[in-house]
């Protein structure tokens, strides 16, 4: 219980901490089901196959709120890549999913506690969370880039160096953003300045907005986003990692819910419904990349 | 920011307000019971509030919230993000009142809850016609000073997926990428809310100091 707590609280994006199974005790699903009709209550019962999944004709998943453009709400609609690859496996598979939407800290323990079946959000696949989560087919590819304000000195990754950097905590990106300053430091002598480390990329946005934090670092997509919405004020630089693939978490030893939403992703490549979408949301394709990163 | 963003923070209020207010009123009872079990020393159940209201002050309202709805569905019991959001307010705030009042009951003056027994009052009437009023004053700053705190803390129930204020305005700042008009906005609305509950405090104690003149 203590490791769920501190594993929730601590939690941050990406984080590459590796949370513990908790020992979750599978509760009678039937008896509770009618209870739910009557009182809102509703029984946990985690798929273990796709046989279940389909029997019990529907699946739970979690999806972010705040992470443009994967997904974000726009007019009060949950929207993005994701919500809308959601939507096409949905229907291919023909059962019901049901979408629970809550910040990034919500999603991680609700997927180990068996609570959801799968975290539908863009989740950069690294070596550490392999150990604790599979993956789908991945959906995506992206590198990370830094960003700077409009007008800034910063024109190629080697001006970073004496400078102060903007990260999203625990994330993939400040993985990277480690691994570039320990290059440029055994390269040139010189590494950043400082690298602050935030909970979420707005704030990072706003501080970078107001001088406090001279580049943040973020995946390309994230960032054209915001160049997108915002071409006034921030400028996109170049790669600072390597490109890693993003895909949907499933809790390991959850097979079924993984085979049934494989089998649909790789339908929607072969029919290019997918490569559609990363053109609408991500602003490229992606067609080299694997069917399978477990 | 447009009109829908704007009314999309004011249905984030709408979550604030019930769900403060639903936790409020269940949880000041429910604490003015848990200040009596104590102040009566109830054998063994006395021990028991002694530990609930000492963890329940120690924990975080975000990790309470992560405990109830994330960790009960382990023995059993799994809620509606909504049914998980009061229990974990009403829980908090329950622990925090208990104090409240209990502070008051400390202060009570024994001898005239002695001499309404003296009198043969029964137990109930002593505390409704005695005790009560008398710390129900006491305890009214101090209990309204705890719900603007709970107003405060509903923000941590967004945790599991509840929509309230500060959680509508990230979601419009994250789409606009322009996150300080939404929170601007976020914060008239709080004070707005609070400024109608320290309006209801004003109007409550007023009517106190009249039916206190007439006694």
């Amino acid at each position: 219980m203590s490791s769920l707590i501190s594993r929730a609280l601590g939690q941050p994006r990406r984080t590459s901490n590796r949370p513990q199974r908790a020992g979750v005790r599978r509760t009678a699903a039937l008896a509770v089901l009618t209870l739910a009709a009557t009182f809102g209550v509703y029984a946990t019962a985690s798929a273990q196959t796709a046989d279940a999944i389909k029997a019990r004709g529907s699946m739970t998943v979690a999806t972010e709120d705040d992470f443009k453009p994967f997904e974000f709400v726009d007019n009060g609609v949950p929207t993005g890549y994701d919500t809308e690859m959601l939507a096409l496996v949905k229907k291919k598979l023909g059962i019901n999913i049901t979408q629970q939407i809550m910040p990034w800290s919500g999603i991680l323990p609700g997927v180990t506690t068996g609570k959801y079946d799968m975290a539908v959000t863009a989740v950069l696949v690294t070596p550490e969370r392999k150990a604790v989560f599979d993956f789908t087919s991945p959906l995506a590819q992206s590198t990370t880039f830094y960003a700077v304000k409009k007008g800034s000195s910063i024109t190629s990754a080697d001006d970073l160096v004496g400078k102060v950097v903007g990260v999203q905590t625990g994330s993939a990106m400040l993985a990277d953003l480690k691994a570039f300053d320990e290059a440029m430091k055994k390269k040139t002598g010189k590494g950043l300045k400082q690298i602050v480390e935030y909970q979420s990329y707005p704030e990072i946005y706003q501080d970078l907005a107001l001088g406090r934090v001279d580049a943040v670092a973020n995946t390309q997509i994230n960032l054209n986003s915001l160049i997108q919405t915002r071409p006034d004020t921030f400028v996109i630089g170049k790669p600072i990692g390597n490109p890693v693939y993003i895909a949907w978490a499933v809790k390991k030893g959850n097979p079924g819910a993984l085979a049934l939403v494989d089998g649909a992703l790789t339908d929607l490549r072969k029919s290019g419904e997918m490569y559609a979408l990363q053109k609408k949301w991500l602003g490229a394709s992606f067609e080299s990349m694997p069917q399978s990163i477990n | 920011m447009t009109a829908y963003d704007y009314w999309s923070i004011t249905r984030g209020a709408l979550a604030t307000i019930s769900l403060s207010l639903v936790s409020i009123l269940l949880g000041v009872p429910l604490g003015l019971a848990l200040a009596l079990i104590r102040w009566a020393r109830v054998p063994v159940l006395s021990r028991l509030v002694y530990g609930y209201v000492s963890v329940v002050r120690s924990c975080p309202t975000v990790t309470l919230t992560l405990l109830v709805y994330f960790a009960l569905p382990q023995l059993g019991l799994s809620l509606e993000p909504t049914g998980a959001a009061i229990l974990a307010l009403t829980v908090s705030t329950s622990a925090f009142n208990c104090e409240i009042w209990r502070s008051a009951l400390v202060e009570f003056p024994r001898d005239q809850y002695d001499a309404a027994r003296a009198f043969a009052m029964s137990r109930w009437v002593r505390l409704k016609l005695i005790v009560f009023p008398q710390i129900w004053r006491a305890s009214l700053p101090a209990l309204v000073n705890e719900m603007t705190l709970q107003i405060k803390s509903t923000p941590a129930v967004a945790v599991i997926g509840i929509v309230d204020i500060t959680r509508a305005a990230l979601r419009v700042g994250a789409n606009t990428y322009q996150p300080l008009p939404p929170f601007i906005f976020a914060l008239l609305l709080y004070g707005v809310i609070v400024f109608a509950l320290l309006r209801v405090q004003r109007a409550l104690e007023r009517r106190q100091r009249v039916s206190g003149a007439m006694a």
